[in-house]
């Protein structure tokens, strides 16, 4: 018996698998942005500490360091597998063609984590335990090991997008996998928003400490300030950069979305100069409950539609531009031997082929005609889809339902069978599939 | 469930080496995920101990932050530490690590917010306790609990990745198919085992913290004996406990009389010897060390046994052999790895030894060590774009 490797299927009603991730992955992004950040920023304030013998600095880095503890190290690095994590339930075949492309890779970027972890420790507790040169040498170590997991990290995510260039399928190999067209921009715009995080956390921590130090705590907010507005800038320089370098498919969707989007950012843009300017300008005007939530601002309006934006981008792929969301395998990959599984599909069906088809489901009969029908919608469409009249992802009743079951049908065939959809993957499937999906999609339209 | 279906699920893009290394990868580095997980759990149950002490004992008022210290810093190398084997367990038991996390995939994302509200609590618990105020034992139990029920939950992801035969009933009972991913299956004999030795780690942890400081001039010889007499009590007491727990599980598991796992009771009773006596908690510490290394063993061993038993053909996973990213990793383990590593400890070690600032002088160990790890880190980053632009060139050029 022929069969296709998927796996089981992990639903959540309403929201969606993918948006868990989504919901982890803007926390991550926030948290461990600001790490690597801070680790460059620790490394500017320790050097200058040290040449300009300026102690007070060094507590300053001590509860900054208190604070990216938490921040960063508690929530940032169980979120990092936690993205991993809960991919992994949303999307196996999609971290599975991750992990087997680069395992070494992330292997390499864990040498980096254990040594950031043991070093963050080292670096905050031995501050007055060690003398001042060698925990500069520590912090220099510890921002380049932090740089070192962006630089890591970077190649697989972009990846994710698309390989950038079209030598990964003939090869199979890793290193061209990794450096895509699109690998260092990505990298040089995360780098400018890691430092605008770090500046953006730094004011929360400097303006805290206005009772203690007022006139330690303006200058810091004004340096922050300078900070933010540089990292401010090359995020933004490299944005532009970077939207160049993605895939057709992804230009499609950015197309249809690219209004708004550029409304939201030019509105965040003057939003953030005008708050970094203030904190050049009138230090004392920041206060701790707005750096706190300016930073919330950043992480809600900036960058959850970003990640939205991000996954919207790689529609219909979700690794590599071989694996679809939904998981099926969408092209020949030589360099990897790796198959095209649509032919197969189109002839023999998703009944047929996946493995965790309970045997009485596999021959369609009019008694479970719906039931059939809604499981192979959740297997085909959920992905990116809420199956939920009101669901919040995509729903798709509002989208097919008013197209009735014939046309529903027609739609899937024509439209989504062929591939004629820049954005969907190509699902295509034996008639009686697509009838018994008609059927469920417009019985639950009603 | 037959051989194809499992075989089916192999990653189309194979596995870029030989199977082998990734086992003993694994192997090695959830041993040192589990030792960090047992430090952590134990240090920190102890540590609520000593908080409920600490007003009337002036001992258990020294130790007990220092306890919370312990863990607090485990917690975070356990999750660091964790990453390695979550790597290497999917790139040779993908079919099983994928099937358990998309069955219980709602337990996954849980997981995740347990861990952070877990770990969290835990900082407020140090906070509370240096503080002094009252509820921070109840804080510590809280946070306690959910960092232990982390670990089950990590035990449910093992023992359903390691249960073929039952994944479609779990997946469809009577045939229908459950997408909720809500499924939970323990084995609470090798739960009990994994989690019982958290006593003798944390035991012989408390001989090593006592010999370590009984050079250091401010910590009285009266308080450091009580925490290794502490110590031997909990490694001796720990140790009878967990071997008992280990003879039934291996029996129930028919592993009983296999060498692997006589090896482990030879050196586990080497292990109760050596900590009770308790001459030199360092070499304890390295016989430790091999016991929990043939502990992960036989956790591979089981695993192994049951999927290649349903016809998993493991070694002969199809293979896309990789030299570029291997290199890398190598390198960057061996060489950066290492010394980074050995800068960080070697300085840690003098600073805990020095009443004071530690003061590295040219030409020491530590400053040697500094200097050579900020050389490589320079020259990895640089190899790192070289390679880069190389790549980038050779394909769009
Ligand atoms: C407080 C948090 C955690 C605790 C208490 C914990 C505890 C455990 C325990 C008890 C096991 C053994 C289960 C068994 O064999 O029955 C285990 C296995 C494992 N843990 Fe953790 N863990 C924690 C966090 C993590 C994290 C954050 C990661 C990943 C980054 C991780 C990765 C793993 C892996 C990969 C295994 C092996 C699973 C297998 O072989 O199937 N753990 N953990």
């Amino acid at each position: 018996m022929d069969l296709l490797g998927f796996y089981p299927l992990f639903y959540v009603p309403e929201i969606g698998s993918a948006w868990l991730m989504g919901i982890t992955g803007a926390i991550h992004i926030m948290a461990s942005h600001t790490s690597v950040g801070a680790a460059l920023l620790f490394a500017f304030l320790a050097h200058k500490a040290q040449k300009e013998n300026r102690t007070d600095l060094y507590d300053y880095m001590k509860r900054y360091g208190m604070f990216l503890l938490i921040f960063s190290y508690v929530i940032g690095s169980i979120t990092g597998p936690g993205i991993w994590y809960t991919a992994t339930a949303a999307s196996p075949r999609g971290i599975s063609a991750l992990i087997h492309n680069f395992v070494w890779v992330w292997a390499t970027e864990w040498v980096f984590f254990v040594y950031e972890v043991l070093g963050v420790f080292a670096l905050i507790y031995f501050i007055d335990k060690v003398d001042r040169k060698t925990h500069l040498k520590l912090t220099y170590t510890f921002a380049i090991a932090s740089v070192g997991t962006l630089a890591l990290i970077i190649g697989i995510i972009s990846f994710m997008m698309w390989p950038g260039t079209e030598a990964y399928y003939a090869t199979g190999s890793a290193s061209d996998a990794f450096f895509g067209t699109n690998t260092f921009p990505h990298m040089f715009l995360r780098i400018g928003f890691m430092i605008m995080m770090s500046g953006i956390i730094g004011m929360i921590i400097s303006s805290a400490m206005r009772k203690e130090n007022k006139e330690l705590s303006e200058e810091l907010t004004q340096k922050m300030g300078w900070v933010s507005l540089l990292g401010g800038f090359v995020t933004v320089f490299f944005f532009m950069w970077y939207i160049d370098t993605l895939p057709a498919n992804a230009h499609a969707l950015l197309g249809m979305a690219k209004d708004s989007i550029i409304l939201n950012r030019i509105i965040l843009a003057i939003l953030f100069s005008i708050y970094f300017l203030i904190a050049i300008a009138k230090p004392q005007w920041v206060t701790r409950t707005l750096a706190i939530t300016m930073m919330f601002i950043i992480g809600i309006v900036g960058v959850w539609p970003g990640e939205k934006l991000r996954e919207t981008m790689r529609k219909p792929w979700v690794a590599g531009q071989y694996v679809y969301s939904n998981q099926i395998i969408g092209r020949d990959v030589p360099g990897k031997e790796i198959k095209d599984e649509t032919p197969l599909l189109a002839e023999k069906g998703l009944l047929k082929l996946n493995p965790w088809i309970p045997d009485r489901l596999r021959t369609i009969t009019p008694e479970n005609k719906l039931e059939v029908g809604k499981l192979l919608t959740r297997i085909a469409c959920s992905n990116c889809h809420s199956l939920e009249k009101e669901g919040l992802y995509r729903p798709l009743m509002p989208l097919a339902g008013p197209m009735g079951e014939d046309g529903i049908r027609d739609y899937m065939k024509n439209v989504i069978g062929t591939g004629s959809s820049p954005y969907m993957p190509t699902i295509a499937l034996p008639d009686e599939e697509y009838d018994a999906m008609a059927a469920y999609i417009a019985s639950q339209a009603k | 469930m037959d051989a194809t279906f499992i075989n089916v699920m192999k990653d189309a893009a194979g596995v870029p080496f030989y199977p082998v290394v990734f086992q003993g990868l694994y192997v090695l580095t959830w041993a040192l995920h589990a030792a960090f997980v047992l430090l952590a759990l134990g240090s920190m149950g102890l540590s609520i101990y000593g908080s409920t002490q600490q007003k009337s004992d002036p001992y258990w008022k020294i130790l007990t932050p220092h306890l919370i210290m312990t863990g607090k810093i485990s917690v975070s190398v356990l999750i660091v530490l964790g990453v390695a084997p979550l790597l290497f367990t999917q790139v040779i038991y993908d079919s099983g690590w994928y099937v358990a996390n998309t069955l219980s995939g709602a337990w996954v994302f849980i997981f995740i917010y347990a861990l952070v509200i877990g770990y969290m609590m835990y900082y407020w618990y140090q906070y509370a306790n240096k503080k002094g105020s009252s509820g921070n034992t109840l804080i510590g139990i809280i946070s306690f609990a959910i960092l232990v029920f982390c670990g089950v939950l990590m035990h449910n992801f093992a023992v359903e990745a390691i249960s073929p035969t039952k994944w479609m009933d779990w997946y469809a009972p009577n045939g229908v198919v459950d997408n909720a991913g809500w499924n939970m299956h323990l084995d609470l004999l090798r739960l009990g085992f994994m989690v019982s030795l958290m006593i003798p780690v944390t035991g012989i942890f408390m001989q090593n913290y006592s010999r370590f400081l009984s050079t250091r001039e401010d910590f009285e010889p009266k308080y450091l004996e009580f925490v290794k007499n502490i110590g031997t009590k909990m490694a001796v007491i720990g140790l009878l406990i967990s071997a008992a727990l280990f003879a039934v599980w291996m029996l129930k598991e028919n592993l009983l009389l296999h060498p692997l796992s006589l090896a482990t009771v030879v050196s586990v009773v080497i292990l109760l010897v050596l900590a009770m006596r308790n001459k030199n908690s360092y070499v304890t510490t390295g016989m430790l060390v091999i016991v929990a290394l043939f502990i992960s063993g036989i956790r591979e061993l089981i695993r192994y046994n049951i999927m290649s038993g349903i016809g998993y053909d493991l070694y002969g996973y199809p293979m896309n052999l990789e030299w570029e990213t291997i290199i890398m990793f190598l390198l960057t383990f061996v060489v950066l790895g290492f010394t980074g590593i050995a800068f960080i400890l070697t300085m840690a070690w003098k600073v805990g030894k020095t009443k004071g600032v530690y003061t590295a002088t040219e030409g020491s160990a530590v400053s040697r060590l500094a200097n050579a790890s900020l050389t490589l880190f320079i020259l990895w980053i640089v190899v790192y774009f070289g390679w880069g632009m190389v790549a980038l060139f050779k394909n769009t050029l």
